[in-house]
């Protein structure tokens, strides 16, 4: 058990800072994801925590001892690679056993060590194969295996599922939180998938350009983007965006989507006037009758199954696209007119100039336990 | 597209047919002279149909060589032993000294590092004759002129470079995640390299010492100037054929199968090891 | 009704010698109407990408006629076959810009330039390359490049729009709104679109009807919904949805007036006889033992239900996956709330008989799918 710790950590590469003064503490116990594109940086935090590489500047603590000028195979942590990096001249089982081999167990301990872990990881079978005999599915399981089998206090998982398909992705999400609980350990997980980040992440850190532009539970990023980009990132289908400018009536703040006036809920009154854009979830869309207030007429185009849900593109009077999503097998216009209604409340706005989102506390906040 | 008819098996056997002569005709033709006379190889024309002689062999092995003006006493299996001997020692410590160089070189970027490799390299490029007159003079000031020390030592000239630079790219192939990971696993950066690199880069590294050898084997002109007779290689040892009642041409061909079937039985196992472990890909997914 | 855009009979690909070579498309049989998207949708090596290079004529059909309008092509080189395709590695040409890629085929039928730049123009909004249209491939984007090979596809006017892969490198938060208005610009058109994908999420998004393969075989060529309503066989079912179908072997058991369906761990789901009609409950007491399935989001929680536990509960901020120790297994549910339930919670689970997909245990083929028999 350890809580991890990075103080102020700078890395460059030649002329390029690929970490920018990050700083950044995980508690013990705690899986924080490192949630970003290709380029912002996670891969090189993971290894400076590893201790593969070192920074250029800044602290790293492990369960408060720094372990900024120790080398990796003292550090003690964990590590699963996305390319699954197994050493292909061993087999399944001796790759697995490399942490223990380090440690000096005996061939007892290492053989049940080994055996216990393949075991959880449902690859006893195919302990006696080396790497190239392995489907892509064992060898991700074979590498994550070979990171957990010393039971690390701190484990660091770089985007293990990316290379093995939907379907063992899928059914290795389930099954990790439970590894992992098991084991107790620290984990800082880096992916690209924002699925597997909310599915598993206690907090998730979304990391661009070296930077971490927002650090919160699963909730905070999806309801409460700190901008725009952090908005399209999460979710799928993405999140609508229209440009709008907030006006004020008697009723309180609107914007105008299609010469209806909808009402927003929340502290917005210093963006009246202002150039605004306004962030509407699929799923936070429906489908409503004619008549019914502050519904929106458009155009359905097309119809798009997505998983459970039926995914609607929809073109207002201006010619504005929308996506509009809801569960399979509730009620929606297939085609031609329609009309739809926004649900004001769980709208986002974001400053145009500067894509950032207005009005941070006032967002529904689900952290305590209601559903949705 | 998959479907070849009876004539495009014709003519390809026919093309490589062609090709395997071209290739295959100046060894097969040595073979051939070092089983004949002089007389008979010097007849006009030549004629494919001769009865086989092992006096070639003989002489070469027991070291008398008998010619129109008498009998001459030749070193060729002093030569042979002297090349096994230089050739083998050479790669060995051009290896010993090699392997962990192109290691550091693939795996440290440090300054100058790219400068150091390619000083090394560029001594493959400077004409071995221009080397040879100041080295001679600094070999007989430091008394390794006709030395094996001296010699292997120049023979890193040959050897150490192209080792470098041919197992260099072999350990930069392994991806490093892998040896991280075995960092990480608890393991020092020595054992990561003896455990991880050397096994994964070793394919690589046999060849490398098999071309090393084979430069070395066939080298000429360093122990020409640099080695007296009795520390000579076959490739000098050649020279001694060449006698003043004219050139023994069934001697030198017989000298010259002798010489290459170490390198070529070499070769020919090799490859297949080479073959192999170059398909080790279980790297990615 | 409509008139058949492509009819595949009886095709047959072999790979080396026929009938000894290895068989990567069998006895394939297909039609499909104009105006309609097709998917074949397989894993790599189920032979849909053979048989989509059999019909652009970049492979030799080994046995069997392909028809295209009403035109047998299978002897035709490609180019006289008046088919469009986008390929699954883009193909760009490098030398010519994106806009030049776009418009090659409508310059080479000597379309006038007007006419041509207009369409280039819509085409470019629609798949919002409009700022990348005098670039060359090598110095966009996989994801744009894959955009512009859409882009030349789809401009044409073809009789057939082949396209491979179509969507895989798109970038994610583009996806949803182009696949709408691909599918949109098809219908619009009345094209018809044949795409070939190993994901089952663009094959739902965009197809009116999916031919599913598997080992050169074709298991099922159906509606989305029916595919999932009523899979053919096994491998149709734990094939398509996602999450895939939770499956468990049962013991078809019965007492008193019950149906007892009995799973690993001493459980049983129990069912009154008259949940099924009597065809299907005479096809269940026939067998001893059989597979069932049944779709994540069909799974309910509720008191009187079988017992399980929480092995993970995953919010993913419009739908909860969450998985549950059950029956010597692990079962998967779909709920379309933000559910909290601890690791380790007990609940409840019911399977309602109409969403129960029953399998033969030896042949894989379904026996029935509710109160229906298959």
């Amino acid at each position: 058990m350890a809580s991890l710790e990075l103080r102020n950590v700078v890395k460059r590469y030649k002329s390029q800072t690929v970490l920018d003064n990050l700083s950044l503490s995980v508690a013990d116990g705690e899986t924080l994801v490192l949630f970003g594109p290709s380029g912002a940086g996670k891969t090189v935090l993971l290894r400076l925590v590893a201790g593969v590489i070192d920074p250029d500047e800044g602290k790293i603590f492990i369960g408060g001892e720094d372990m900024t000028d120790l080398d990796a195979e003292f550090r003690g942590v964990g590590m699963a690679f996305q390319n699954f990096a197994l050493f292909p001249h061993m087999t399944a089982f001796d790759n697995i056993a490399t942490p223990l081999q380090a440690k000096r167990s005996s061939q007892g301990a290492m053989k049940a060590g080994v055996e216990s872990v393949a075991k959880l990881l449902k690859i006893g079978h195919v302990l006696s194969h080396k790497p190239r005999a392995l489907s892509n599915g064992q060898k991700q399981r074979t590498a994550l295996a070979r990171a957990l089998v010393g039971s690390p206090p701190v484990l660091l998982l770089d985007d293990p599922l990316r290379n093995v398909d939907a379907k063992l992705r899928f059914e290795m999400r389930l099954e990790l939180p439970r590894l992992l609980a098991d084991r107790g350990a620290t984990v800082v997980y880096v992916t690209q998938d924002y699925k597997e980040a909310m599915a598993l992440g206690d907090r998730i850190a979304v990391m661009s350009q070296g930077v971490i532009k927002q650090l919160g539970t699963p909730e905070q990023i999806y309801r409460e983007p700190a901008n725009i980009e952090i908005a399209r990132l999460f979710g799928d289908p993405t999140i609508n965006l229209l440009d709008v400018k907030p006006s004020r009536d008697a009723k309180g703040i609107y914007v105008g989507l299609s010469n209806v006036q909808v009402h927003l809920t929340g502290a917005y009154d210093a963006t009246v006037g202002r150039d605004c854009v306004i962030g509407l979830r699929p799923e936070a869309l429906r489908f409503v009758d004619e008549g019914t207030p502050a519904a929106i007429p458009v155009t359905v185009e097309a119809e798009t199954p997505l998983n459970e849900k039926i995914v609607t593109l929809v073109r207002t009077v201006r010619g504005r696209e929308i996506l509009v999503s809801r569960p399979a097998g509730t009620p929606g216009q297939t085609e031609g007119r329609a009309n739809i209604a926004v649900d004001g409340k769980s709208a986002l706005l974001f400053d145009r100039a500067s894509g950032d989102r207005i009005g941070s506390k006032n967002v529904v906040n689900l952290r305590s336990g209601e559903a949705a | 597209m998959e479907h070849t008819s009876l004539l495009e098996r014709i003519l390809r056997g026919i093309a490589l047919t062609l090709v395997v002569v071209f290739f295959m005709f100046p060894i097969v033709w040595i073979l051939m002279m070092s089983f004949q006379t002089n007389e008979t190889i010097l007849r006009i024309p030549p004629q494919l149909v001769f009865k086989p002689t092992l006096a070639n062999y003989t002489a070469l092995i027991t070291g008398k060589l008998t010619t129109a003006a008498g009998t001459l006493d030749i070193a060729f299996m002093r030569n042979l032993w002297n090349s096994v001997f230089l050739s083998v020692t050479s790669v060995a410590v051009a290896l010993l000294l090699g392997v962990p160089a192109a290691y550091a070189f693939a795996r440290h970027k440090f300054r100058g590092s790219e400068d150091i490799a390619f000083t090394l390299l560029s001594f493959r490029f400077a004409p071995a004759l221009l080397v040879l007159l100041p080295l001679t003079l600094y070999f007989q000031k430091l008394g390794l002129a006709n030395t094996y020390i001296g010699l292997i030592w120049v023979y890193q000239l040959i050897c150490l470079p192209l080792i470098l630079w041919i197992v260099r790219g072999y350990f930069e192939d392994i991806p490093a995640d892998i040896e991280y990971a075995y960092r990480i696993a608890g393991h020092s950066w020595f054992a990561t390299f003896r455990k991880i690199a050397l096994p994964l880069a070793g394919p690589g590294i046999a060849a490398a010492g098999l071309l090393a050898f084979i430069f070395a084997w066939n080298n000429f002109i360093f122990a020409l100037v640099l080695a007296s007779a009795d520390k000579q290689p076959v490739t000098v040892g050649a020279l001694a054929f060449i006698t003043s009642s004219g050139i023994q041409y069934g001697q030198i061909s017989a000298a010259i199968v002798l010489s290459i079937t170490p390198t070529l039985a070499l070769a020919l196992y090799a490859q297949r090891y080479l073959v192999e472990g170059l398909s080790l890909g279980a790297v990615k997914g | 009704m409509s008139q058949s855009a492509l009819t595949i009979s009886g095709v047959d690909k072999f790979y080396g010698p026929i009938d000894r070579g290895v068989h990567a498309v069998q006895n394939l049989t297909m039609e499909i109407d104009k105006g309609e998207i097709v998917a074949l949708l397989g894993s790599s090596g189920c032979g849909k990408t053979s048989t989509l290079r059999m019909i652009a004529g970049f492979e030799e059909v080994s046995r069997g006629t392909i028809s295209v309008a009403g035109r047998k092509v299978h002897a035709l080189p490609p180019v006289k076959r008046n088919v469009a395709m986008a390929f699954e590695g883009y193909s760009l040409y490098p030398p010519l810009t994106v806009r030049e890629n776009i418009a090659f085929a409508l310059k080479a039928a000597r379309l006038p330039k007007s006419q041509v730049d207009a369409k280039v123009a819509s085409i470019a909004k629609l798949l919002e390359i409009e700022d990348i249209l005098e670039r060359y491939p090598s110095s966009i984007s996989g994801g744009q490049q894959q955009r512009a090979s859409l882009g030349r596809a789809l401009i044409r006017e073809a009789d057939l729009h082949l396209l491979d892969e179509p969507m895989g490198q798109l970038e994610p938060q583009l996806r949803a709104v182009l696949r709408g208005r691909i599918k949109h610009f098809i219908k619009e058109r009345g094209l018809t679109a044949i795409l070939v994908t190993h994901d089952q999420t663009e094959a739902n998004a965009l197809a009116d009807r999916i031919a599913v393969m598997e080992g050169g075989v074709l298991q099922q060529f159906d509606t989305p919904d029916m595919l999932k309503q009523r899979p053919a066989n096994l491998f149709t079912g734990t094939f398509v949805g996602e999450p895939p179908m939770n499956v468990f072997e049962a013991y078809v058991g019965t007492a008193a007036d019950k149906i007892n369906l009995r799973l690993p761990d001493g459980l049983s789901l129990d069912y009154d006889k008259d949940a099924f009609s009597g065809s299907v409950r005479d096809e269940l007491l026939k067998r001893e033992r059989v597979v069932i399935g049944i779709r994540p989001y069909a799974v309910r929680r509720s008191k009187d239900g079988v017992p399980a536990t929480v092995s993970a509960n995953q919010w993913l901020g419009d739908q909860t996956h969450i998985a549950a120790d059950f029956a010597g297994g692990s079962l998967v549910l779909v709920e379309h709330d933000r559910t909290r339930l601890e690791l380790g919670a007990p609940i409840n689970i019911s399977i309602d008989p109409k969403n129960l997909h029953v399998f033969d245990q030896s042949s894989g083929m379904a026996i029935s799918h509710g109160m229906e028999l298959a």
